[in-house]
């Protein structure tokens, strides 16, 4: 993949590693109370918006209230997949003590079982972020976003089976989900545990998560019942289409990197860092935007610091601008609209093969330049499990 | 495929996965703080100063506090700096009490305890466990009763004491309390009140800094003992305060019927660091315990034994190897901090042991 930011030999690297550590450290030093807070206040919200969500679906009259009523129970579920599940999944809450926002006992309101989640998304999508092959992410198996993905003819209908894959993204999440936990477990255990012990787990959420919705609820209306189908089909529909815009934003956009395998052999912590950088990208927009993104508007400080609690990305952001500034790095960043229209060209683009490709994404900027130039020592961070990833197939 | 087959074979479990609890917990909730259908919240009703560094927390418990047993303690959780960290007190009022109290004593160093001296006010709310603990009267009351406390140590007995007041107790009880100095007595005037209304308490301070005339001074010794009891070995004995005094205790005792309670208070502990040497780690779920080092981090201890616990990067980011330590301190290799005595979550890729550890694994 070709890159926009400046080459850094092996010291610069580390150096950068180290700043970047040390403002990890600052942050999570302030961590506490206001944390505390705003996710006790999002989690009121979730509930508020939920019953009166509900409420106006199962009592609205005429067409306004419905809507309402349906966009509330959207933004409900918004709040509690992203904002809420997201970020307690990750663990960001897990210093609080309290089982309401416990990485351990948390289960949210979408058909991807939590624990399954936290398996392709927190373990393999986080530590091999954008490598191909290993992030079971980068495309969700069908999209080509990169001239290291081959092309195939079915590639063609891409932009076809995306649009199809927004409409019903918390599917497409939880159905491929339970197929990387079974690829990624060691063969000798895959007898232990077959795919379809995984997919019972992804089976049975679906279940659940199907009746509360499409019948638990639509019979409490009793002979109203069509209404709040309807309505909970708007809501998970909206929700979709979020998620997905929010999440191809993260890490498909133009300039977003992609890395193979042989990159990341024996990568140090301060490498890691470097690729959580380049492989990711960030919008802008209000704090409301931000906090309806569950901060996944900051993709590159969530993927720098996934345990740190979301709302802190705001104040890491600029601080985290001016490291990559002076380290000539680029920092992927955009409007809503600019970063989305980016995602989508890519994934015309690249439906293509590559001689088309290469021509619809044009050539890309030259190096940025560092503001300095460093000659630091080196020192080494050693990633565990550094055997592991040397050993990927 | 049968139709709905989780649902069907699994009712319960669908239920739970709708919330009920939750939803209900948070309803109450925004109705009073104090209501809840599975959290034992209590409201601060009163704040007393007993001593310089000691206050008793007068508490109003919501309906599902079940009620304790005199010489009893609970697991009292408070917020501090948006983490909710449990210690456990004794109960220092009596059972028939209209509200019940705890009475904390700011230790060096301790985080609850200077937390609750310092911050807790009249309505405040602390969330509360069930009451338990075997320091507590039989059921037939022994005739002559020996209790030994120290500093903070008097608060079970305190209770204890009550309970004999109202039971009408006619036996023969003797108090020895080993305090810094006479300021440091805590709860002196309801003590002096027990024993002038009742007439079988005999309370005796015994002074360890601070000499008063009139009075003993010096620690717990073979000669105390035999100054304020006839026959040592005819009296049922409770000792509650720090593990010297105890150790000390139960050795002067031998022979004799001995209930002690002990409370680890930080920096009082052998739990502390101790670098040499293997600690054990106790697995709860798997009942097993094994020796680590302590060197690195306990994911690749444990791993080195045979124990696989789940684990995926392997480098503190995606939580999948958080665990719940029973008991047991860690320190986070993550940023060198010691963590606290108590139950927590933590990510044993990034933990490494340091003391005696139990592990829900
Ligand atoms: S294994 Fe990822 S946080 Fe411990």
């Amino acid at each position: 993949m070709r890159t926009i930011s400046k080459k850094l030999n092996n010291e610069e690297v580390e150096a950068f590693g180290k700043e970047v550590e040390a403002l990890r450290e600052e942050m999570m030093a302030k961590v506490g109370k206001e944390d505390a807070y705003h996710i006790r206040f999002i989690y009121k919200t979730y509930r508020y918006t939920e019953i009166l969500g509900r409420g106006l679906i199962h009592f609205s009259f005429e067409p306004i209230s419905f809507v309402a009523g349906s966009l509330l129970l959207a933004t409900s579920k918004i709040l509690n997949n992203m904002e809420l599940g997201h970020n307690v999944l990750h663990g960001q809450y897990d210093w609080m003590n309290d089982p309401r926002f416990n990485s351990r006992t948390f289960e949210w309101d979408i058909v991807s079982d939590a624990h399954q989640w936290k398996f392709y998304h927190n373990y393999m999508h986080h530590t091999f972020t954008n490598v191909l092959n290993k992030d079971h992410d980068y495309g969700y198996n069908f999209t080509r976003l990169t001239e290291g993905q081959k092309w195939k003819p079915t590639h063609l209908t891409q932009p076809f089976t995306n649009l199809f894959l927004a409409m019903n993204f918390q599917w497409g999440v939880g159905a491929h989900g339970y197929r990387v936990e079974y690829m990624e477990i060691p063969k000798k255990q895959r007898k232990k545990k077959t795919l379809k012990d995984y997919k019972a787990v992804f089976f049975k959420k679906i279940e659940l998560q199907l009746v509360k919705d499409y019948l638990f609820f639509p019979l409490l209306a009793g002979l109203n019942f069509p209404k709040i189908i309807l309505g909970n089909l708007i809501a998970n529909l909206i929700r979709n289409l979020w998620t997905y815009a929010v999440i191809f934003c993260g890490h498909f956009t133009e300039n977003a990197e992609s890395f193979s395998v042989d990159d990341i052999v024996g990568e140090t912590k301060a490498q890691w860092y470097l690729r959580q950088l380049k492989g990711s990208s960030n919008l802008d927009g209000s704090n409301f935007f931000y906090t309806m993104t569950g901060h996944l508007s900051h993709q590159i400080e969530h993927h720098m610091f996934p345990g740190m609690p979301a709302k802190r990305y705001r104040e890491v952001a600029p601080r985290l601008k001016e490291i990559c500034a002076k380290y000539g790095q680029h920092y992927n960043t955009g409007s809503f609209v600019k970063q989305f229209a980016s995602v989508w060209k890519r994934i015309i683009a690249y439906s293509f093969p590559d001689s088309i490709a290469g021509k619809l994404m044009g050539t890309k900027k030259k190096y940025l330049e560092p503001k300095v130039v460093l000659s630091q020592p080196s020192f080494q961070i050693s990633l565990p499990g550094e055997e592991k990833s040397a050993s990927l197939t | 495929m049968k139709t709905f087959p989780f649902i069907y074979n699994e009712p319960r479990e669908f239920l739970k996965s709708l919330q009920p609890k939750e939803w209900a917990d948070f309803l109450l909730g925004e109705i009073n703080p104090r209501f809840s259908t599975t959290a034992i919240k209590a409201k601060v009703v009163a704040v007393r100063e007993e001593t310089a560094d000691t206050k008793t927390i007068v508490l109003k418990p919501n309906w599902l506090w079940k009620g304790f047993r005199s010489g009893q303690h609970v697991p009292v959780t408070v917020e501090i700096a948006g983490r909710r960290v449990t210690r456990f007190y004794s109960l220092s009022s009596h059972p028939k009490d209209k509200h019940l109290s705890i009475t904390v004593k700011r230790q060096k160093g301790g985080l609850v305890s200077n937390f609750i001296n310092q911050n807790i006010k009249k309505g405040d709310l602390l969330e509360l466990g069930e009451a338990s603990g075997e320091f507590v009267l039989p059921k037939m009351i022994p005739s002559k009763l020996l209790f030994l406390a120290g500093g903070s140590g008097i608060t079970p007995i305190h209770s204890i004491l009550k309970q004999l007041q109202s039971s009408k107790y006619d036996g023969k009880a003797t108090l020895l309390y080993f305090v810094r100095s006479y300021e440091d007595v805590i709860l002196r005037s309801s003590l002096e009140e027990i024993a002038k209304t009742t007439g079988w308490l005999n309370i005796r301070y015994i002074f360890s800094d601070v000499p008063k005339e009139g009075y003993d001074s010096g620690f717990l010794t073979k000669e105390i003992l035999k100054k304020y009891t006839d026959d040592l070995k005819s009296y049922s004995v409770y000792v509650c305060g720090p593990a010297p005094m105890q150790t000390k205790a139960l050795s002067l005792l031998e022979g004799n019927e001995v209930k002690s309670e002990l409370f680890l208070l930080p920096g009082q502990t052998s739990l502390k660091v101790k670098k040499s040497g293997t600690v054990d780690v106790f697995l709860s779920l798997s009942h097993k315990t094994i020796q680590v080092k302590g060197e690195r981090s306990l994911l690749e201890e444990l791993e080195d034994q045979g124990i696989y616990p789940q684990s995926g990067c392997r480098m503190g980011i995606c939580h999948t190897c958080v665990c719940k330590k029973a008991v047991g301190s860690v320190t986070d290799l993550s940023n060198g901090e010691v963590s606290e005595l108590g139950e927590e979550n933590i990510q044993i890729c990034v933990s490494r042991a340091e003391s005696n550890l139990e592990l829900e694994l």
